[in-house]
Protein backbone atom coordinates (compact mmCIF):
# COMPACT_ATOMS: atom_id res chain seq x y z
CA UNK A 1 0.00 0.00 0.00
CA UNK A 2 1.45 3.37 -1.01
CA UNK A 3 2.06 5.83 1.78
CA UNK A 4 0.92 8.81 -0.23
CA UNK A 5 -2.16 9.69 -2.24
CA UNK A 6 -2.26 11.61 -5.51
CA UNK A 7 -4.71 14.46 -5.85
CA UNK A 8 -6.20 15.20 -9.27
CA UNK A 9 -5.70 18.77 -10.50
CA UNK A 10 -7.76 20.47 -13.17
CA UNK A 11 -5.92 22.08 -16.15
CA UNK A 12 -6.37 25.64 -14.78
CA UNK A 13 -6.30 24.79 -11.05
CA UNK A 14 -9.82 26.08 -10.50
CA UNK A 15 -9.03 29.59 -11.77
CA UNK A 16 -11.80 32.08 -11.00
CA UNK A 17 -11.41 35.84 -11.24
CA UNK A 18 -13.55 38.87 -11.93
CA UNK A 19 -12.32 41.91 -13.85
CA UNK A 20 -14.80 44.80 -13.77
CA UNK A 21 -17.88 43.40 -15.45
CA UNK A 22 -16.30 40.23 -16.77
CA UNK A 23 -15.92 36.94 -14.92
CA UNK A 24 -13.34 34.45 -16.06
CA UNK A 25 -13.59 31.01 -14.49
CA UNK A 26 -12.46 27.51 -15.25
CA UNK A 27 -15.33 25.25 -16.25
CA UNK A 28 -14.50 22.07 -14.38
CA UNK A 29 -16.39 18.84 -14.00
CA UNK A 30 -17.39 18.56 -17.64
CA UNK A 31 -16.66 15.56 -19.81
CA UNK A 32 -16.06 15.86 -23.54
CA UNK A 33 -16.47 12.94 -25.91
CA UNK A 34 -16.14 13.09 -29.68
CA UNK A 35 -18.55 11.12 -31.81
CA UNK A 36 -17.60 10.37 -35.41
CA UNK A 37 -20.37 9.30 -37.75
CA UNK A 38 -19.50 6.18 -39.80
CA UNK A 39 -19.63 6.62 -43.57
CA UNK A 40 -23.21 6.20 -44.75
CA UNK A 41 -24.43 6.08 -41.14
CA UNK A 42 -26.21 9.45 -41.03
CA UNK A 43 -29.72 8.06 -40.60
CA UNK A 44 -28.67 5.61 -37.89
CA UNK A 45 -26.82 8.40 -36.09
CA UNK A 46 -29.81 10.75 -36.21
CA UNK A 47 -32.03 8.03 -34.77
CA UNK A 48 -29.50 7.21 -32.03
CA UNK A 49 -29.11 10.87 -31.08
CA UNK A 50 -32.89 11.30 -30.85
CA UNK A 51 -33.17 8.14 -28.74
CA UNK A 52 -30.11 8.67 -26.54
CA UNK A 53 -30.16 12.44 -26.01
CA UNK A 54 -33.56 13.57 -27.29
CA UNK A 55 -31.86 15.88 -29.76
CA UNK A 56 -31.77 16.35 -33.49
CA UNK A 57 -28.34 16.52 -35.11
CA UNK A 58 -26.88 20.03 -35.12
CA UNK A 59 -25.33 21.22 -38.35
CA UNK A 60 -21.63 22.13 -38.37
CA UNK A 61 -21.22 25.33 -36.36
CA UNK A 62 -24.25 24.81 -34.13
CA UNK A 63 -24.87 23.17 -30.77
CA UNK A 64 -28.09 21.86 -29.30
CA UNK A 65 -28.98 20.79 -25.76
CA UNK A 66 -29.68 17.14 -24.99
CA UNK A 67 -32.34 15.95 -22.56
CA UNK A 68 -30.05 14.34 -20.00
CA UNK A 69 -26.73 14.62 -18.16
CA UNK A 70 -26.77 18.34 -18.96
CA UNK A 71 -25.53 17.37 -22.41
CA UNK A 72 -24.69 19.77 -25.19
CA UNK A 73 -24.15 18.32 -28.67
CA UNK A 74 -21.69 20.34 -30.74
CA UNK A 75 -21.51 20.15 -34.53
CA UNK A 76 -17.75 20.39 -35.04
CA UNK A 77 -17.25 19.23 -38.62
CA UNK A 78 -19.34 17.46 -41.25
CA UNK A 79 -18.84 13.95 -39.82
CA UNK A 80 -17.85 14.71 -36.24
CA UNK A 81 -19.71 15.97 -33.20
CA UNK A 82 -18.58 16.63 -29.65
CA UNK A 83 -20.75 15.80 -26.67
CA UNK A 84 -20.10 17.98 -23.64
CA UNK A 85 -21.83 16.67 -20.54
CA UNK A 86 -21.71 15.85 -16.86
CA UNK A 87 -20.65 12.23 -16.78
CA UNK A 88 -21.90 10.23 -13.77
CA UNK A 89 -18.40 8.69 -13.65
CA UNK A 90 -15.82 10.93 -15.40
CA UNK A 91 -13.45 7.97 -15.81
CA UNK A 92 -16.05 6.27 -17.96
CA UNK A 93 -17.28 9.18 -20.07
CA UNK A 94 -16.85 7.43 -23.43
CA UNK A 95 -18.78 4.42 -22.15
CA UNK A 96 -21.64 6.71 -21.09
CA UNK A 97 -21.90 8.13 -24.64
CA UNK A 98 -21.54 4.67 -26.16
CA UNK A 99 -24.39 3.47 -23.99
CA UNK A 100 -26.55 6.36 -25.22
CA UNK A 101 -25.67 6.14 -28.93
CA UNK A 102 -24.95 2.45 -29.42
CA UNK A 103 -22.95 1.49 -32.50
CA UNK A 104 -24.10 4.56 -34.48
CA UNK A 105 -20.95 6.54 -33.66
CA UNK A 106 -17.26 5.99 -32.99
CA UNK A 107 -16.58 7.67 -29.65
CA UNK A 108 -13.37 8.94 -28.08
CA UNK A 109 -12.97 10.48 -24.63
CA UNK A 110 -11.33 13.90 -24.97
CA UNK A 111 -12.11 15.24 -21.49
CA UNK A 112 -8.59 15.48 -20.12
CA UNK A 113 -7.16 16.99 -23.31
CA UNK A 114 -8.91 20.32 -22.98
CA UNK A 115 -8.74 23.33 -20.70
CA UNK A 116 -12.17 24.93 -20.42
CA UNK A 117 -12.77 28.53 -19.50
CA UNK A 118 -16.10 30.28 -19.14
CA UNK A 119 -16.11 34.00 -19.80
CA UNK A 120 -19.20 36.01 -19.01
CA UNK A 121 -20.37 39.49 -18.25
CA UNK A 122 -21.36 42.74 -19.87
CA UNK A 123 -17.98 43.51 -21.43
CA UNK A 124 -17.37 40.02 -22.74
CA UNK A 125 -17.47 40.84 -26.45
CA UNK A 126 -15.03 43.72 -26.05
CA UNK A 127 -12.67 41.36 -24.23
CA UNK A 128 -12.92 38.69 -26.89
CA UNK A 129 -12.75 40.88 -29.99
CA UNK A 130 -9.04 41.43 -29.33
CA UNK A 131 -8.40 37.70 -29.47
CA UNK A 132 -10.97 36.15 -31.74
CA UNK A 133 -11.08 36.63 -35.50
CA UNK A 134 -14.72 35.56 -35.71
CA UNK A 135 -17.58 38.00 -35.81
CA UNK A 136 -19.23 37.50 -32.39
CA UNK A 137 -22.08 39.91 -33.05
CA UNK A 138 -25.54 38.71 -31.95
CA UNK A 139 -26.58 38.38 -35.58
CA UNK A 140 -23.52 36.44 -36.74
CA UNK A 141 -22.81 34.29 -33.69
CA UNK A 142 -25.94 34.03 -31.53
CA UNK A 143 -26.51 31.65 -28.64
CA UNK A 144 -26.45 28.11 -30.03
CA UNK A 145 -23.39 28.64 -32.22
CA UNK A 146 -20.01 26.94 -31.82
CA UNK A 147 -16.80 27.26 -33.84
CA UNK A 148 -13.29 25.97 -33.91
CA UNK A 149 -10.83 28.79 -34.57
CA UNK A 150 -7.48 30.27 -33.52
CA UNK A 151 -6.70 32.76 -30.75
CA UNK A 152 -3.12 33.94 -30.17
CA UNK A 153 -1.93 31.04 -32.38
CA UNK A 154 -3.69 28.52 -30.16
CA UNK A 155 -6.52 26.30 -31.32
CA UNK A 156 -9.71 27.26 -29.50
CA UNK A 157 -13.29 26.06 -29.63
CA UNK A 158 -15.69 28.87 -28.81
CA UNK A 159 -19.27 28.18 -27.86
CA UNK A 160 -21.89 30.82 -27.11
CA UNK A 161 -24.09 29.74 -24.20
CA UNK A 162 -25.75 33.00 -23.29
CA UNK A 163 -26.35 36.61 -24.31
CA UNK A 164 -23.17 37.60 -22.46
CA UNK A 165 -21.50 34.24 -22.01
CA UNK A 166 -19.08 32.05 -23.91
CA UNK A 167 -17.30 28.78 -23.19
CA UNK A 168 -13.74 28.53 -24.52
CA UNK A 169 -11.85 25.25 -24.88
CA UNK A 170 -8.19 24.96 -25.78
CA UNK A 171 -5.67 22.12 -25.64
CA UNK A 172 -4.56 21.32 -22.12
CA UNK A 173 -0.87 21.23 -23.08
CA UNK A 174 -0.92 25.00 -23.62
CA UNK A 175 -3.53 25.78 -20.94
CA UNK A 176 -1.43 28.38 -19.10
CA UNK A 177 -0.58 30.30 -22.27
CA UNK A 178 -4.21 30.23 -23.27
CA UNK A 179 -5.32 31.53 -19.86
CA UNK A 180 -2.66 34.23 -20.01
CA UNK A 181 -3.86 35.42 -23.42
CA UNK A 182 -7.48 35.63 -22.35
CA UNK A 183 -6.63 37.17 -18.98
CA UNK A 184 -4.53 39.89 -20.61
CA UNK A 185 -7.27 40.71 -23.06
CA UNK A 186 -9.92 40.95 -20.35
CA UNK A 187 -7.64 43.01 -18.10
CA UNK A 188 -6.94 45.46 -20.94
CA UNK A 189 -10.57 46.32 -21.51
CA UNK A 190 -11.67 46.34 -17.89
CA UNK A 191 -8.96 48.69 -16.67
CA UNK B 1 -7.98 37.48 -47.26
CA UNK B 2 -11.31 35.94 -46.37
CA UNK B 3 -12.51 32.56 -47.61
CA UNK B 4 -16.28 32.25 -47.74
CA UNK B 5 -16.68 28.73 -46.37
CA UNK B 6 -19.80 27.03 -47.78
CA UNK B 7 -20.87 25.78 -44.33
CA UNK B 8 -19.49 28.38 -41.95
CA UNK B 9 -19.43 31.69 -43.79
CA UNK B 10 -16.42 34.01 -44.15
CA UNK B 11 -13.31 32.84 -42.29
CA UNK B 12 -9.86 34.36 -42.12
CA UNK B 13 -7.27 32.83 -44.40
CA UNK B 14 -5.02 32.23 -41.34
CA UNK B 15 -7.30 29.33 -40.34
CA UNK B 16 -6.52 27.49 -43.59
CA UNK B 17 -3.57 25.79 -45.26
CA UNK B 18 -3.21 25.42 -49.00
CA UNK B 19 -2.29 22.16 -50.70
CA UNK B 20 -2.20 23.22 -54.35
CA UNK B 21 -3.86 22.50 -57.67
CA UNK B 22 -7.35 20.99 -57.35
CA UNK B 23 -6.37 18.55 -60.10
CA UNK B 24 -4.97 16.40 -57.26
CA UNK B 25 -8.56 15.19 -56.74
CA UNK B 26 -8.31 13.26 -60.02
CA UNK B 27 -5.94 10.57 -58.84
CA UNK B 28 -5.17 8.15 -61.71
CA UNK B 29 -6.15 4.48 -61.71
CA UNK B 30 -3.13 2.63 -60.31
CA UNK B 31 -4.13 -0.51 -62.21
CA UNK B 32 -4.15 1.16 -65.65
CA UNK B 33 -1.74 -0.11 -68.32
CA UNK B 34 0.04 3.25 -68.44
CA UNK B 35 -0.19 3.94 -64.69
CA UNK B 36 3.47 5.00 -64.43
CA UNK B 37 2.99 7.67 -67.10
CA UNK B 38 -0.34 8.78 -65.61
CA UNK B 39 1.18 9.16 -62.14
CA UNK B 40 4.15 11.03 -63.59
CA UNK B 41 1.78 13.53 -65.17
CA UNK B 42 -0.40 13.65 -62.02
CA UNK B 43 2.56 14.42 -59.79
CA UNK B 44 4.66 16.71 -61.94
CA UNK B 45 2.65 18.46 -64.64
CA UNK B 46 0.66 21.52 -63.62
CA UNK B 47 -0.86 24.44 -65.42
CA UNK B 48 0.33 27.75 -64.03
CA UNK B 49 -2.43 30.13 -65.05
CA UNK B 50 -2.31 33.89 -64.70
CA UNK B 51 -5.94 34.28 -63.74
CA UNK B 52 -8.48 31.86 -62.27
CA UNK B 53 -6.97 28.86 -60.54
CA UNK B 54 -8.74 26.03 -58.74
CA UNK B 55 -6.93 25.08 -55.53
CA UNK B 56 -7.35 22.70 -52.61
CA UNK B 57 -7.45 24.36 -49.20
CA UNK B 58 -7.77 22.64 -45.81
CA UNK B 59 -9.65 24.29 -42.95
CA UNK B 60 -7.20 23.03 -40.36
CA UNK B 61 -8.08 25.50 -37.60
CA UNK B 62 -11.78 25.12 -38.24
CA UNK B 63 -14.06 22.32 -39.31
CA UNK B 64 -11.26 20.30 -40.96
CA UNK B 65 -12.99 20.21 -44.32
CA UNK B 66 -11.20 20.27 -47.66
CA UNK B 67 -12.34 23.02 -50.01
CA UNK B 68 -11.91 23.75 -53.68
CA UNK B 69 -11.23 27.47 -53.86
CA UNK B 70 -11.29 29.24 -57.22
CA UNK B 71 -8.90 32.16 -56.85
CA UNK B 72 -7.63 34.71 -59.33
CA UNK B 73 -3.85 34.57 -59.11
CA UNK B 74 -3.52 38.12 -60.44
CA UNK B 75 -5.93 39.84 -58.06
CA UNK B 76 -6.33 37.26 -55.24
CA UNK B 77 -10.06 37.62 -55.71
CA UNK B 78 -11.86 34.47 -54.57
CA UNK B 79 -14.54 33.68 -57.10
CA UNK B 80 -15.99 30.44 -55.76
CA UNK B 81 -15.64 28.11 -52.76
CA UNK B 82 -16.94 24.53 -52.81
CA UNK B 83 -16.60 21.53 -50.49
CA UNK B 84 -14.02 19.21 -52.06
CA UNK B 85 -16.25 16.29 -51.11
CA UNK B 86 -19.05 17.69 -53.31
CA UNK B 87 -16.60 18.26 -56.18
CA UNK B 88 -15.24 14.70 -55.89
CA UNK B 89 -18.72 13.16 -55.76
CA UNK B 90 -19.78 15.23 -58.79
CA UNK B 91 -16.78 13.74 -60.61
CA UNK B 92 -17.93 10.22 -59.92
CA UNK B 93 -16.01 9.39 -56.75
CA UNK B 94 -17.82 7.65 -53.90
CA UNK B 95 -16.67 10.17 -51.27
Amino acid sequence: MAEFALTARTPLDGYDRTFGGVTLAEAAGLSLVSAAVPQGGDDAFAAALAEGFGASRPSTGEWVPGDRLGARILGMQPDQLFILFEAPDPDRAAEAVSAALGPAAYVTDQSDSWAMLRIAGRGVRAALERLCMLDLDDAAFPEGRVARTVMEHLAVIILRDGADGFLLMSPRSSARSFLHAVEQSVATVSG
Amino acid sequence: MLIDHPLLGPRDEAEFVILGDAGLIDRPDWQAEDAAQLFHDYLHLRDNPAGEHRELWFHEQGDRSWLVVTRNTLTHEIVRVELARDVAIARGRDR
